[in-house]
């Protein structure tokens, strides 16, 4: 365990020293603001046309909007899932694929240390990342909380929201175990970088295609997407099937990882 | 006791035979010079010896392990220089040697005096706070060398160790090296013929992944000899061998 936390460091502090770390926290949280400010003003335009019509005359889709969780953050959590999509893969891709071009694979094959703990503590340093990049989001609930009001005492449903972020985590941590995975099969970062952010982004699209498909074929892309799979718990709902489901995947890839370096010792 | 014990050792990649039915020992305290022209296997040898690759056929022990069958137990005794010294390049020496001893299982206790011991060792002393990408390669060779050092492993495995360095540090490698045997078990793989004249007992000269010569470096000067001519060079006598 020493040996994973060891590696876990390394890798952060090589985030850190190169400007990766920054880059991500720039992407994640400037799109979100932008995407946030527009949400915002959205939500007053509705609010204000609510506040002449009164709310039993607004059409359905915009009951949401009677309070800042569901009218705000909600629909932030789409946004954030495409990001993490694209930003967790560059993250995993430098993670096996920059040790084998850089030859200092050999130092930790040749290390007294089981590629147990070099996959783990690799996924480690690249979780702190992401879970550091979707927490700095958290500063837009917390203006509002600073600023919003609502009938109700507290402006937000705290609740409701940490289970959101609780699925993008998940997304994310599954999007790395995949990128992982890749990274370990090639010595080009940019392969792996692309070839998961197609990955991803492609599971994230074809839920799309495939709404108007036929069962079982709907069920089945329904599973695989598996971002569609985090719907209640971003709408706050705790789904322990869908935590359970997407957790397994981030534990399938790191298992496939852990398959990929140790076939390294019998090719 | 042989602490490298290398029997029938071949690799082959799908049609091509890196390393053809090597057998050698090396004892403890000895140092072995692996010799070789450029892709006769000496690298491959090494990668084999380390866990890093797999044989194809054949066994090599280190210290009575084997390294297949007891990958954990071989890379806890054996400090490794590969060809390419593996470094961080955005790390500095000193947090990149700290991270090598923790792997290297050095307790925490003992990782400060370590990487004293092994930075005045290597003459590294004062640029442990320097990035490694700003180091010159002569630098960046030493800490590979440091690298190797960390927990005075038993064995140690050096894969051209004075590549890149210039006269006066290749003589303090040299002489590093020299002061390594005894307590050290060393395979030391070169293209400088002087240098393993001057560093070490034995010679193993590979040609093609096979073996052409394994002897101490005396005996195979004079087993070379024409009669009535003079003994040749160590030199003469590697270009005479590796020719075929």
């Amino acid at each position: 365990m020493r040996n994973a936390l060891a590696i876990a460091r390394k890798e952060l502090s090589i985030y850190f020293t190169t400007p990766w770390a920054y880059v991500v926290f720039t992407a994640m949280v400037g799109i979100t603001a932008f995407f946030f400010v527009g949400s915002l003003s959205f939500f007053r335009t509705i609010n204000e046309l609510a506040r002449n019509m009164g709310w039993a005359r607004m059409p359905g889709e915009y009951q949401s909007f009677k309070n800042l969780t569901d009218g705000v953050i909600a629909p932030l959590w789409g946004v954030m899932i495409v990001i993490t999509a694209i930003v967790a893969p560059i993250l995993s891709m430098r993670l096996f694929a920059e040790e084998k071009r850089n030859k200092t694979f050999e130092l930790l094959m040749t290390a007294p240390v089981r590629p147990i703990e070099i996959v783990l503590g690799k996924y480690l340093g690249g979780l702190v990342i992401v879970t550091t990049t979707l927490g700095l989001t958290i500063l837009f609930p917390l203006i509002l909380s600073l600023y919003g009001k609502s009938e109700s005492g507290s402006a937000l449903e705290w609740s409701t929201i940490l289970l959101g972020y609780l699925g993008v985590l998940l997304y994310g941590a599954s999007c790395l175990a995949v990128g992982m995975f890749v990274s370990s099969l090639t010595e080009s970062q940019m392969l792996a970088g692309v070839i998961t952010i197609i990955v991803m982004l492609a599971l994230l699209l074809v839920k799309g295609l495939t709404q108007t498909a036929d069962e079982p074929l709907r069920s089945i892309v329904g599973y695989l997407s598996f971002d569609s799979q985090l719907q209640n718990l971003m709408k706050g709902v705790l789904d322990l099937k869908a935590i359970v489901y997407v957790a397994s995947i981030s534990v399938f890839f790191i298992f496939l990882t852990h398959r990929s370096v140790e076939a390294q010792r019998w090719s | 006791m042989a602490m490298i014990e290398v029997k029938g050792l071949t690799k082959r990649y799908r049609d091509r035979v890196a390393v053809d039915g090597l057998s050698f020992e090396v004892g403890e305290g000895e140092i072995l010079g692996f010799l070789g022209p450029n892709g006769a296997g000496k690298s491959t040898t090494m990668k084999i010896l380390t866990g890093f690759l797999p044989a194809s056929e054949g066994t090599a022990k280190v210290a009575g392990f084997d390294v297949f069958e007891h990958p954990m137990e071989v890379k806890r005794r054996i400090g490794y220089l590969p060809e390419t010294p593996p470094l961080y390049a955005e790390m500095t020496v000193k947090a990149y040697l700290q991270f090598v001893a923790t792997l290297k299982g050095v307790t925490r206790a003992q990782v400060k005096s370590e990487l004293e011991r092994v930075a005045t060792r290597c003459g590294l002393a004062h640029v442990m706070g320097r990035v490694i990408q700003n180091l010159s390669k002569g630098y960046r060779q030493r800490v590979g060398i440091a690298q190797a050092l960390l927990g005075s492993p038993p064995v140690l495995i050096l894969d051209e160790p004075t590549e890149g360095l210039d006269p006066a540090q290749r003589a303090e490698v040299r002489q590093l090296i020299k002061e390594l045997a005894g307590k050290h078990t060393v395979l030391l793989s070169t293209h400088i013929l002087p240098e393993v004249q001057m560093t070490c007992q034995k010679v193993l000269i590979l040609n093609q992944g096979k073996l052409v010569a394994y002897d101490e470096i005396q005996r195979l000067a004079q087993n070379a000899a024409q009669p009535g001519a003079a003994e040749p060079s160590l030199e003469e006598v590697f270009i005479k061998l590796t020719a075929a």
